[in-house]
């Protein structure tokens, strides 16, 4: 809760020091235009400009045009990044995973967040072999995002193997969707 | 030991012989009871038991509710050890059967004033075996049990019995530890070989699984996801405590100990895939004992701790192979079926029982360790049959079935071929660990 907390309030304390520097910016901008004029009227024409700077920082905004939400504090599904999907014992990347880790690539790149890559496995087989199965799906998923630039700083790996379904089912339908790697926030 | 199958003419003390005999210089067929009675049956045919009530001396209808559960318990220990007959009167007594022991006693509940302090009082329980007819006494055992102690009291018995008549005390003081629960919240339990007194012992609402008992009973070494990311951890089974053994990135899993407790063999992944290692409990590393790009895990001492059984998917698939404990002289034990994990070495180390895949489903097979006589115990009717694990006694094999749609354990006799349910619920329990 804390890291969430702190987060927002920097971008906000980042926008609010614009809106210090904006400020000044006119200040400056109305000083450089009066004061070779007139070296007698600086004081009056600064009291003006002093108010809106000094009100700024009391009323807390939130920013209207923050380009960056917090991913930290979110699924990275909800940030577009999608799961990709394994042929049954296989751990190498198909054409259509490729694709998708692309996108997700972009993605990571943007969102400069870390992310956990947990590996699965459908209920076939064993729980051991299916552990070591699951790392070896979220390994691959791991070494080709950082093949596409992401920072592997930003990419930890593990495996449930059998353990965590997503589909309960027994039935091909339920395996292809239980053999993934899964994006998953730390 | 000679365990071979659907041959009748060994005897059923030769079934008996123990993991620390088979463990030396193989196995010593002359073994006797000590008091050199002549046992020569064949392992199917049983030594037959008469049970004779306990005599209920005081203690009122508590003391004679004890004297029921006493003697259910040794009963069941007796039938479940596969080398018992049990009769309850001389009337039910087959023809072919001929009693040959009994076993009688007293039971001395505490007075109704005692019980009333408070505190719970023992009762004292005195147990013999004799030879029948002849009422000679072989053993008598005096126990002061509390209320609580009178399963374990029974299950004592029941043990020196069995040794007594077998030459190996049998499993009456065994437990299975296993993982119980789903999806990412499994806990790990531990209950007696016969199915009672389930206990849990974590619960720390992540995943915990693949338990392993030190060969003395004091720690169960497990994987868990406690602290976020999978770690070997260390159970204390007198205190409950729990010890960090060992967490490297990536999997630390699949320990098995060492037949002298003094490390542990188990699969880590920091190196970018797992590969088996030696380490002492302390979570130092001993030895590196796998190199390959491939997958190794799933690792078995063998009972005299100079081999390791494992699983290496190095040809594509998932196949079983020994090395000795260096890591050296690679050999391939199975050729046959394209997925074959999960093996665990028979304590006299003639066996290797593991998981084979035939078509959408795992099922349980049993071979000799040189990779002859491959025999599947399980048949579709079971659909998944996992994690194999064998009973001190090298009879009895505990592994993991879905076929009622929930993963429950199940026990195998390999010498009648017949299965009894161990565990029950709506949980699923899977990777079961039987003690030493």
């Amino acid at each position: 809760m804390n890291f969430r907390w702190t987060s927002p309030g920097f971008f906000r304390n980042a926008s609010v020091a614009m809106v210090i520097v904006l400020g000044l910016g006119v200040l400056f901008a109305g000083c450089g235009k009066k004061a070779p004029v007139e070296t007698d009227e600086p004081l009056p024409v600064e009291e003006t400009p002093v108010t809106p700077v000094d009100n700024t920082p009391v009323t807390p905004e939130p920013p209207k045009e923050d380009p960056k939400p917090d991913y930290s504090s979110m699924d990275p599904q909800e940030f577009g990044v999608e799961d990709v999907f394994f042929a049954f014992d296989k751990y190498d990347l198909d054409g259509e995973a490729m694709s998708i880790l692309s996108r997700n690539a972009r993605i990571l790149r943007e969102a400069d967040v870390l992310v956990l890559v947990s590996g699965h496995c459908d209920e076939r087989g064993t729980v051991e072999y299916n552990l070591a199965l699951g790392e070896k799906r979220a390994n691959a998923v791991r070494d080709y995002l950082v093949s596409l630039g992401v920072p592997s700083r930003n990419l930890r790996v593990t495996s449930y193997g059998e353990s965590a379904p997503f589909a309960k089912g027994h039935d091909e339908n339920a395996w292809a969707l239980n053999r993934r790697a899964h994006f998953e926030r730390p | 030991m000679k365990l071979i199958l659907k041959t009748r003419m060994i005897t059923a003390l030769v079934v008996g012989l123990t993991l620390s005999q088979a463990g030396a210089s193989g196995p010593s067929l002359a073994q006797q009871p000590e008091v050199g009675l002549s046992v020569t049956k064949t392992a199917f045919e049983k030594i037959d038991m008469l049970m004779d009530p306990l005599d209920v001396l005081s203690g009122g209808l508590a003391a004679v509710t004890d004297a029921d559960s006493l003697q259910a318990v040794m009963d069941r220990d007796l039938r479940f050890s596969g080398l018992f007959s049990t009769f309850w009167s001389d009337d039910e007594v087959p023809g072919e059967a001929a009693l040959q022991y009994t076993i009688e006693g007293t039971v001395e509940g505490p007075l109704r004033d005692q019980r009333l302090t408070g505190e719970a009082q023992p009762t004292t329980v005195s147990l013999n075996l004799l030879t029948y007819p002849e009422r000679q006494l072989i053993l008598n055992k005096r126990y002061r049990p509390l209320p609580d102690q009178m399963r374990a009291t029974a299950h004592h018995f029941a043990s020196q019995v069995i040794e007594m008549l077998t030459g190996e005390p049998g499993l009456t003081m065994t437990r299975i530890v296993f993982s119980r629960g789903s999806d990412k919240r499994r806990d790990l339990y531990a209950v007696d070989y016969d199915g009672a007194n389930l206990l849990r012992l974590t619960a720390n609402r992540r995943l915990n699984l693949c338990p392993s008992w030190s060969p003395d009973g004091q720690e169960v070494a497990f994987t868990s996801y406690r602290d976020g990311q999978q770690g070997l951890y260390g159970l204390d089974t007198a205190t409950g405590q729990v010890r960090l053994i060992i967490a490297l990135e990536g999997l630390n899993y699949g320990a098995d100990w060492h037949p002298s407790g003094k490390e542990l063999l188990l699969s880590l992944s920091h190196v970018g895939n797992p590969e088996l290692y030696r380490i002492r409990p302390d979570g130092t590393q001993i030895k590196r004992l796998t190199v390959s790009p491939s997958i190794e895990c799933s690792p078995s001492w063998s009972p005299a701790g100079r081999d390791v059984v494992f699983t290496s998917d190095r040809t594509g698939t998932p196949q079983l192979y020994i090395i000795d404990s260096d890591g050296a002289g690679w050999r391939r034990l199975t050729f046959y079926g394209r997925y074959n994990e999960s093996a665990r070495w028979s304590p006299n180390g003639e066996k290797i029982v593991y998981a084979t895949r035939e078509g959408d489903f795992t099922q349980v097979v049993l071979m000799k360790a040189t990779g002859e006589d491959r025999r599947v115990l399980t048949d579709l009717s079971w659909r998944n049959c996992e994690d194999p694990s064998w009973a001190p006694d090298g009879r009895h094999i505990v592994f993991a079935s879905d076929r009622t749609g929930v993963f429950k354990l199940y026990v195998y006799d390999v010498v009648e071929d017949s299965f009894r349910q161990l565990t029950f619920g709506s949980d699923p329990d899977i990777t079961p660990d039987w003690s030493r």
